[in-house]
């Protein structure tokens, strides 16, 4: 098996990527990059936002056709002009958003492009015999018969992750799998690389999650800015030490945060009962307030009416019961156009469905809540100059990276979506504010300043219900915190409450006293 | 389990409180209020077509309050239809109903049908792959004058047919490079392919035939000829053209192949999500060329029906399709972009047309009404009453690689 490859005698390279150069109108995504892939490592891929490091991948992958370098995979060049010869030289990747078909069941989606057949007919049930016993032997538990539509983001990301490994992939490359995974799923993710990694195969891990990097990468390379920056070994990496080469200076990687100032109440939900799309009852009877100056956390695992709570308090999603008052307004019957006039201000949990329109320049899509108020339009006109110049403003306030206010905002990288996206409902100046997963995806610099954003606005005197899946992030960010579970609040904290009690509340665990 | 025999194990009681037996019921009382009159039943009396189609009506009023809206609503609709139809046809003599429900009646549908079965699965090749194809009037154009064409020289149908398919699929390839190679507009360009078609074929029609109507005794489609199936089979299955047997295998075969096969599963993945297709090494332009030309190919071939068949006889005339080419859209979109559902809504439409054809006997303003039927149909369905129809989520949008 380790026969020595004659290009590089002292280690057996599985993927030499050197001199790559990508231009997209406007940016340089990759700056002469050189990256390599020893054969049996995780090897994590860090950045920040913008930096070029899904570009990249893209370009192994064979969806970017690169203007320049040269690629070696297993020592041997290759060129390839579509992911169809990538996937036959062993490649296989999972994309930062995933490429499933909703109407599709998830064995059609696994197989799809590669599919079991019987003659002319496609084998059916031969594809969901095949993903059942992929399933079982990486320990990637998933219903093949499933409709993709109605499974979680978390199960996506398995099926997202088993389609790779059906395609026989010996090179893996999964670009930021845990950004939408619970704490509990990522240590699942975590225990299936290493038994890929035993079983051979080479993994390209990117994350902005320093913490899992040390955990489980066994080299590392920076990009910052299109260029690389170092490639090193874990050992002897702290995360101050990748912060500094992600961003080229020091990262405070803790909150600092004063005493909070707590004002009137803001936010008041009384008795709320929602249903989801489907009908059933998802969020049942909550009743919690939001002060002036407060950041409220609500704590708990993916799924258990959190999306239907963000949905009901931004007017997007029905109230079957109960009421919801801002400032003293009532908007449990509003339209989301009444709640945002009443002072909701909303960061969605996902940002390409619910906080962008992709299609539209960055300009437009700040204005797309206010196009019809100053300082965007007057009178009832839209004044294109002042929209440009609002954009600007933000894009440098939010330091969004990857274009200006012309750029189309699918072209932007995920992390930028996401800056923009936090940029425009913060500048609206809201009185109260949703922030769903604000820093999905973001990096550590990012992180860094839009936290520091949030105290700074709760300082300010707004009222902050912060939305979260990542405990941390709740614990060090939240003057108040709710645990919410099966569409209940089970738990009220302060934050100085530990990690293990939450926790375990947040799975239903049984207390001794009930409120 | 399935959930219809352990309804029917349920008492009466029980079961008439499920909202969606109520439905169910309600639809058909509406239906039955529309044929209470017609033979073999013939009430002569106004009041049962009301008395069924207001129980009718009533039960859909109740499966409403009771949740399963559309139902519901597409009951009530149906009682309310089934009235008027019921009471129109209680007003007319009983000898002229004969004269109008009959077996050829079958034969009929089953004719009127046959473009649009080719032209619905056509378009819902080019569509489930994620290109939107309103061009199919034209290419059913093209298939009309160029088939006769064919069969005029070559003095054979079989020639005449192979003719229109490759003119059909020729006009459609212009298409799919507009549609797929450049990205532009494709209700634009689909437009553009509809008035390019008339423009070609009239062109053609003037500088070949000089104006002149075609000459006769052009070989026809043939029909085929089964004896011995008894009086009322014999009239309805026992002398259908060659295509409409072909357009009944087509609803089969299109259906395996679009959802039991590898292709089909791909030919869907680009309709939904092309570049989930194109990341799983799918090569999305192939495949879209390819079913944009099949569907030029299959519209066509219901072109070729309207003149080469037993309605067209063998002539052609500038505006041949007359909006069947829309009708087949219409059916497309009715049946929810599913072989089974085009093709049970090509048989309402034909129906409609057959029985407007009949009904001009005594009056033409009720055949105008049916043959807006197609139209109505569809809108109701596009609105929903009758379950929601879900267009691919790509259709119509055009993919571009890095
Ligand atoms: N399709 C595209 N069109 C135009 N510009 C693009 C496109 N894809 C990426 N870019 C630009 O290239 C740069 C690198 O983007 P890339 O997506 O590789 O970043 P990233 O390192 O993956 O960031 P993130 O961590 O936010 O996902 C960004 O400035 C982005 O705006
Ligand atoms: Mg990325």
């Amino acid at each position: 098996m380790a026969n020595p490859d004659p290009v590089s005698q002292t280690e057996d390279l599985v993927l030499e990527m050197r001199g790559i150069r990508k231009e997209f109108p406007g940016v340089v995504a990759n700056d002469e990059v050189s990256f390599e892939v020893r054969r049996g490592e995780v090897h994590a891929l860090l950045g920040e936002n913008g930096a070029g490091k899904s570009t990249l991948m893209n370009i192994l992958y064979g969806l970017y056709k690169p203007d320049g370098g040269e690629i070696r995979v297993n020592g041997k060049p290759v060129s390839f002009s579509s992911a169809r010869e990538a996937i036959q030289a062993g490649i296989g990747m999972v994309h930062q958003h995933f490429m499933l078909i909703p109407v599709m069941t998830v064995a059609e989606n696994i197989v799809l492009g590669i599919e079991p057949s019987k003659g002319f007919l496609l084998d059916e049930s031969g594809a969901e015999q095949r993903v059942r016993e992929l399933s079982q032997q990486y320990g990637l538990a998933v219903d093949p018969g499933a409709l993709v539509s109605d499974i979680t983001v978390g199960q996506e990301q398995r099926v997202e992750i088993l389609k790779a490994l059906y395609r026989g992939a010996d090179l893996l490359i999964l670009d930021e799998p845990t950004a939408v995974l619970t704490p509990q799923e990522a240590t699942e993710l975590f225990q299936i690389i290493r038994s890929l990694q035993a079983d051979g195969k080479s993994i390209i891990f990117i994350t902005h999650k320093l913490n899992e990097v040390l955990e489980i990468a066994d080299r590392i390379t920076v990009l910052r800015r299109g260029k690389t920056i170092e490639t090193a070994p874990r050992a002897g990496a702290t995360e101050a030490s990748l912060a500094r080469a992600m961003v080229g200076r020091e990262v405070l990687l803790r909150v600092e945060k004063g005493a909070s100032d707590v004002g009137d109440v803001l936010l008041d939900v009384k008795d709320l009962h929602v249903l989801d799309d489907r009908g059933i009852e998802k969020v049942r009877g909550v009743s919690f307030t939001v002060h002036a100056g407060e950041i409220v956390g609500i704590a708990g695992v993916d799924g258990n009416g959190q999306s239907e709570l963000i949905d009901a308090l931004a007017g997007l999603q029905k109230v079957q019961q109960g009421t919801i008052t801002v400032d003293g307004r009532d908007i449990s019957e509003a339209t989301p156009r009444q709640a945002l006039d009443a002072g909701v201000g909303h960061i969605p949990e996902d940002r390409q469905r619910r906080g962008l329109v992709l299609e539209f320049s960055i300009s437009e899509n700040v204005a797309l809540h206010d196009y019809a108020s100053p300082p965007d339009a007057r009178w009832g006109w839209i004044f294109p100059g002042r929209m440009v110049e609002h954009a600007k403003r933000l894009i440098k306030d939010f330091d969004v990276r990857g274009g200006g206010p012309f750029t189309r905002a699918g072209g932007l990288s995920g992390g930028n979506q996401q800056k923009l996206v936090a940029a425009r409902e913060i500048d609206r100046d809201p009185k109260f504010l949703i922030a769903a997963q604000p820093t999905r995806g973001l990096d550590v610099g990012a992180i860094e300043y839009l936290h520091r954003r949030l105290v700074s606005e709760r300082d300010e005197g707004r009222a902050i219900l912060l939305v979260s899946l990542e405990l941390e992030e709740i614990l060090s960010l939240s003057d108040r915190i709710l645990v919410l579970y099966e569409g209940r609040i089970v738990g009220e904290h302060t934050s100085d409450v530990s990690e293990e009690e939450i926790g375990l509340k947040m799975l239903g665990g049984k207390e001794k006293t009930a409120a | 389990m399935n959930t219809w025999t352990t309804r029917l194990d349920n008492p009466l009681s029980v079961r008439l409180r499920d909202a969606s037996v109520t439905g169910y019921a309600g639809l058909g009382l509406g239906v039955f209020a529309a044929f209470l009159a017609i033979p073999p039943i013939e009430a002569r009396a106004v009041v049962w077509p009301i008395l069924a189609g207001i129980l009718g009506a009533s039960l859909g009023v109740w499966t409403v309050t009771r949740g399963r809206r559309r139902l519901g609503w597409g009951a009530v609709a149906a009682g309310v239809i089934g009235i008027g139809l019921g009471i129109l046809a209680t007003r007319s003599s009983a000898g002229n109903l004969s004269s109008v429900f009959d077996a050829t009646l079958f034969a009929q549908t089953l004719s009127f049908a046959t473009p649009l079965i080719f032209g619905a699965i056509g378009g819902m090749f080019s569509e489930r792959s994620g290109v939107v194809n309103i061009g199919l009037e034209g290419m059913m154009v093209m298939g009309a004058f160029w088939g006769v064409y064919g069969a005029d020289k070559g003095n054979s149908w079989a020639l005449g047919l192979v003719v229109a398919m490759g003119a059909g699929g020729l006009i459609a390839l212009v298409y799919a490079f507009f549609a797929i190679q450049l990205r532009s507009d494709q209700i634009v360009g689909g437009t553009g392919v509809n008035f390019l078609a008339v423009g070609i074929t009239g062109y053609f029609f003037v500088t070949l035939y000089h104006n002149n109507p075609i000459p006769n005794g052009v070989p026809l489609l043939p029909n085929v000829h089964i004896a011995g199936l008894g009086h009322f089979l014999e009239g309805s299955i026992g002398d259908l053209n060659i295509l409409t047997w072909a357009g009944l295998a087509l609803v089969v075969v299109s259906y395996v192949v679009m959802f039991k096969t590898p292709i089909g599963l791909r030919i869907r993945a680009c309709g939904e999500h092309p570049r989930a297709a194109d990341t799983v090494g799918i090569n999305v332009y192939a495949i879209r060329y390819g079913c944009v030309v099949l569907s030029g190919v299959l519209a066509a071939t219901g072109g070729i029906y309207l003149s080469e068949g037993p309605q067209g006889n063998g002539s052609f005339l500038f505006d041949m399709p007359q909006g069947v080419g829309f009708i087949a859209l219409a059916a497309l979109i009715f049946g929810n972009w599913r072989p089974a559902g085009a093709f049970a809504a090509a048989l309402l439409f034909g129906f409609s047309t057959a029985i407007g054809l009949r009904l001009q006997v005594y009056s033409a303003s009720y055949a105008t009404l049916f043959n807006a039927l197609p139209f109505i149909l569809t809108l109701i369905a596009v609105a929903g009453v009758i379950g929601r129809t879900v267009a691919p989520a790509a259709d119509g949008k055009p993919y571009a690689k890095q």
